[in-house]
């Protein structure tokens, strides 16, 4: 191994093992932790959780089969069988229908511990398992499987077909309560809009959601707030608002609400940066600190392999430390988290330089109409693994015996459009490490 | 419903048109399938021609760009930007034209000053260092949309009513007199008639579909062109290829950005106009010979449009004529018909003289034109066209209760209010497009991936779109925008297409129909 010199810092001397290291700390990362943690596994996470900000919070499954001419499922596991015969590729067809839903367990298990509680369809008291639905700042029905239970009451009054009031709030942009009721009122029975001033901030021109998240923490402003909403609580069965409702101690706050209005309220995401987002990341982060995992918020430039796994280095400050890991998981993501790139007009893997499938060329990347059904061939592109998700090298043996791939940076799959993206993350992160353990004495801690 | 004159088509020849037979004191209606400005005005490179790029090949038409920029830099100095020109050549440039082009400028009455190369380097840093010759001229830059809803605006103000989305699709005639258009609004698909007593086909290169519509043939063929906008000002000054027409051979700086282009591509199929990959390419490729850093910097956007060529022989596309074309079809039996086409923006302002000559003296009115005198009063139809001016404005009063509809090109809700207002004025309730096209919205770095929705929600709320209306119209506006990233996309932007793609259908579920 080269020497490596780290600008003026020191590298401190004793080099860290353990057993795993996370690269990545998006949804993938975030569930490849989670599972090493309940395995035992000794694990080192890096990568900042920026991608986490931008989420709607919901974490979806499967719903559709993109082509020429989609096909919409409403129960994802029935799609996924029909995914799993057309595209034997997809990440989804090396995984069984137990191990996607143990995975969300785990996954949903782990979060409600730190404080986000997501609903299943299974807990909306129905007996086939179908795609719970939330709404969009586009007046759009999105289909998704389970729901932070700030967003729970929406999907249950669109089940129910009850009747549900929209609120905005006057200079938060980009969230148009009369936009989403005129969109929405072929679909759902009875939906209607209002508009609040929000207390103290009457007159500003531009609100942002997370100050308003942070000023509904206060007690008095919370009960002005209540105040405006109260006049449009009167003739529905259910409230939405944009998701504002608190950053730490949301769920108190959205109780209290509730009962004040004496109806259930949800939340709807909003564009970036969503509260919802940060609550999962901050929880997710706050539990960590908790727990004593080591999270390092930084990008690793260059990581070692060898016959005994992984020797890379991650610098905080002035301070570099050397890790050396048995085992790996990239859950780098895509173009977005910087797991792939380009570089003379090939996709490229940005850590090992794994081949990348792809279009042979960049013409062959994107369709002219942006919203064509069959999506956009670069989304397919990314890394190709065996069944346990290890990535393979140009001859099609895996790579190194040692090195797993989680997430969107997986090929052969179009999370936006399938809407898949984290079931996709979390289904192939804890198959992933559930090999690794089958691989690991389980250590005490 | 009923004029003296319909005039079919408003890029700025139409509008041009409009406010020359207005200010006669004759009353005409404009109308366009689209907006204003959908055409080729909407879609070219914006460069006052000085006329010293034609005197090679079309004399006639480097007198008349010479002639009538020097005439507009006076009467709508609004809508210019008065940044000189240089011409440079480098070492592979042909030496013949380089030692004949002061020569012909002279003969033809163009200003052409001979200019030091390593002072052409301090004037224009970003040129190639290499320089053979270099040559400076009166070139300067011209906002198409501002020009184009000036004179409509001034046209409305003369008596003139406009029409957009209003299709022309057939005529009534009775013994070679046209009695009516049969119009068909694009929006509702509702068809009407205009009767007028003359008509003007100032379509652009969709004049021969119309002409033959009247019964009247015109050979023409398509040219497009292809051009990049670059995300920062490069140049001060228009910067030309010292070289006889050829791809990517013109920098044009404009407000905040710079402009190259364009490259010259033969089509036969008007209906979907959209650069590829392969003209970025070239026009990167060819662009940075002359100016190094074009092959690295970034661009916000490339759009494509097409000039409409009028066919006299077997001439084919850059060596073809671009002189415009005025047909009064006498010889197609049509008395009260006139087709005008081809020609450049820079001599708009004549070409609508002429036509209004024709059609003024077909109907006995003998006002004499008045553009070449009265200036072009600005107005606020096309304030906020210009890339840099509506965060300069905004920067300069920003106002704490006025909502930024669109952070990257710093346009509020209160600019779009104003915006929506002269829409008003031209017919049906504005689109999303429609505000975009006189806006500066949607071209920033996001592309409209958040703006789209912000100015949807707003037109929403003030109750200017309803049901699903919004849906589609943000669906058409990112689908235009991503007519011009799209052949762009190389590295980065994927990371940037995928956040949009992100938002727009993992998370809104934006490509299944509602
Ligand atoms: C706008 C938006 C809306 C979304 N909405 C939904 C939704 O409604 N439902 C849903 O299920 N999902 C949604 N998602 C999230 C989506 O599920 C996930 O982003 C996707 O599954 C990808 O997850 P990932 O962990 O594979 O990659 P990413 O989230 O891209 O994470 C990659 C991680 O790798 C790190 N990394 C990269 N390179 C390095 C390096 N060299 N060193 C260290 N770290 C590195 C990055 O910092 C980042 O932490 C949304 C995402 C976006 C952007
Ligand atoms: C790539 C490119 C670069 C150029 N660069 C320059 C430059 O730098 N300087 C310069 O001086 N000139 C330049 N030009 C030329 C200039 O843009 C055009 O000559 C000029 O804009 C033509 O204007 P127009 O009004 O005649 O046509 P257009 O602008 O094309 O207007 C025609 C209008 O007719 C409408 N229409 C069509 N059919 C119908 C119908 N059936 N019913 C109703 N309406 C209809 C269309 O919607 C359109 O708006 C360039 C052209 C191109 C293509």
């Amino acid at each position: 191994m080269r020497p490596v010199q780290y600008g003026s810092g020191s590298v401190n001397p004793k080099p860290l093992h353990t057993g795993l290291a996370v690269v990545g700390s998006g949804m993938a990362g975030m569930a490849a932790a989670i599972c090493a943690y309940n395995r035992g596994i000794s694990f080192v996470q890096v990568g900042q959780a920026s991608e986490l900000a931008f989420s709607s919070g919901c974490l979806d499954l499967f719903s559709i089969l993109p082509g020429r001419f989609p096909k919409g499922f409403e129960d994802p596991f029935a799609g996924i069988d029909v995914l799993a015969k057309k595209k034997p590729h997809h990440p989804y067809s090396r995984l069984t229908h137990a191990m996607i839903r143990d995975a969300f367990a785990e996954f949903t298990g782990f979060m409600g511990s730190a404080g986000i509680c997501f609903h299943g369809p299974e807990q909306n008291g129905q007996n086939s398992l179908k795609n719970q639905h939330i709404i969009t700042p586009a007046g759009t029905l999105k289909p998704t499987w389970q729901v932070p239970a700030a967003m729970h009451a929406g999907s249950l009054a669109i089940a129910r077909n009850q009747r549900i009031c929209i609120v905005d709030i006057k200079g938060l942009k980009g969230f148009g309560a009369r936009q989403m009721a005129q969109t929405l009122q072929p679909l759902l029975s009875s939906v209607t809009a209002a508009t609040i001033a929000f207390p103290g901030r009457e007159t500003a021109g531009d609100l942002m959601c997370e100050r308003l998240a942070w000023d509904l923490e206060n007690p008095k402003i919370l009960a002005q707030f209540i105040g405006l909403l109260k006049p449009h609580a009167g003739r529905v069965d259910v409230l939405g608002l944009p998701a504002i409702l608190g950053m730490y101690r949301f769920e108190k706050l959205r109780r209290t609400l509730e009962q004040a209005l004496k109806k259930p309220v949800f939340e709807i995401p909003t564009l970036s940066p969503s509260v919802t987002g940060m609550r999962m990341k901050e929880a997710f982060l706050g539990k960590m600190t908790d727990l004593g995992l080591l999270h390092f918020p930084v990008a690793v430039s260059e990581i070692f392999p060898d016959k005994n796994g992984f020797v890379f280095f991650v610098t905080q400050g002035l301070q570099t430390m050397e890790v050396r890991a048995d085992h790996l998981v990239l859950a780098t993501g895509r173009f977005m988290g910087k797991g792939l790139g380009v570089r003379d007009e090939q996709i490229k893997e940005m850590l090992f330089d794994l081949p990348v499938a792809q279009p042979e060329t960049r013409s062959g990347w994107l369709r002219s109409n942006f919203f064509a059904p069959a999506g956009h061939p670069v989304n397919q592109a990314g890394i190709e693994t065996d069944d346990c998700f290890r990535p393979l090298d140009a001859a099609g043996s895996v790579f190194h015996p040692r090195l797993y791939a989680a997430g969107s940076i997986l090929a052969h799959q179009d999370w936006k459009r399938e809407k898949s993206g984290s079931g996709i993350a979390i289904a192939s992160a804890f198959k992933a490490v559930s090999s690794i353990a089958e691989n690991t004495p389980a250590r005490s801690g | 419903m009923e004029t003296q004159v319909l005039i079919i088509g408003g890029g700025t020849t139409g509008t041009g048109i409009a406010r020359d037979l207005s200010l006669r004191g004759i009353s005409c209606i404009l109308i366009d399938k689209k907006d204003i400005n959908a055409g080729a005005s909407g879609a070219n490179h914006g460069l006052l021609h000085s006329g010293a790029r034609y005197i090679l090949k079309d004399s006639e038409t480097a007198v008349e760009c010479r002639q009538e920029s020097l005439l507009l830099k006076h009467l709508a100095p609004k809508c210019m930007e008065d940044t000189g020109g240089l011409f440079v050549a480098l070492p592979e440039d042909d030496d013949a034209y380089i030692a004949r082009f002061p020569e012909l400028c002279r003969k033809y009455g163009i200003v052409c000053k001979s200019v030091d190369a390593s002072q052409a380097l301090q004037m224009e840093p970003c040129l190639a260092p290499d320089l053979k010759a270099v040559f400076s001229v009166q070139d300067a830059v011209v906002d198409p949309f501002r020009l184009s809803l000036d004179n409509a605006a001034d046209a409305q103000k003369n008596g003139a009513r406009i029409l957009r989305n209003s299709q022309v699709e057939g005529f009534i005639s009775h013994n070679g007199r046209i009695q009516a258009a049969r119009v068909r609004d694009t929006r509702t698909g509702d068809t009407f008639h205009i009767g007028a007593l003359q008509f003007v086909n100032a379509t652009g290169a969709w004049a021969d579909k119309v002409a033959a519509m009247a019964g009247a043939h015109i050979s023409m063929l398509y040219s497009k062109g292809s051009l990049l906008i670059t995300q920062s000002r490069i140049n001060t000054r228009v910067i030309n290829r010292l070289r006889p027409a050829s791809d990517a051979d013109i920098l044009v700086p404009g407000g905040t950005v710079s402009i190259i282009g364009t490259t010259s591509v033969e089509i036969d199929n008007l209906d979907d106009i959209r650069p590829t990959m392969d003209e970025v390419d070239t026009i990167i490729r060819q662009g940075s010979v002359m100016v190094p850093e074009l092959a690295t910097t970034r661009y916000i956007r490339a759009y494509a449009g097409v000039r409409p060529l009028v066919k006299n022989g077997s001439e084919k596309g850059r060596t073809i004529s671009r002189n415009y074309t005025l047909k009064n079809h006498e010889a197609d039996g049509l008395e009260n018909f006139v087709t005008i086409t081809g020609g450049k923006l820079t001599t708009y302002r004549l070409m609508a003289e002429k036509t209004a000559d024709i059609v003024a003296g077909r109907l006995k009115n003998t006002t004499p034109c008045e553009t070449a005198q009265l200036p072009l009063p600005p107005s606020r139809k096309g304030e906020w066209t210009e890339p840099g001016r509506s965060p300069r404005a905004w920067t300069a009063r920003p106002r704490p209760k006025d909502t930024l509809i669109c952070e990257c090109e710093m346009v509020s809700e209160s600019m779009v209010d104003r915006i929506v207002d002269t829409l008003l004025t031209e017919g049906s309730t504005p689109t999303l497009e429609e505000v975009g096209r006189r806006s500066r919205i949607g071209k920033g770095p996001c592309q409209g991936t958040f703006c789209s929705f912000r100015l949807a929600a707003y037109l929403y709320r003030t109750g200017k779109l309803d049901k699903k209306q919004g849906f589609f119209q943000v669906r058409e506006f990112v689908n235009e925008r991503w007519k011009g990233f799209m052949p762009l996309v190389r590295d980065r932007e994927l990371a940037r297409l995928e956040m949009q793609e992100a938002f727009l259908c993992g998370l809104f579920n934006m490509e299944v129909d509602p």
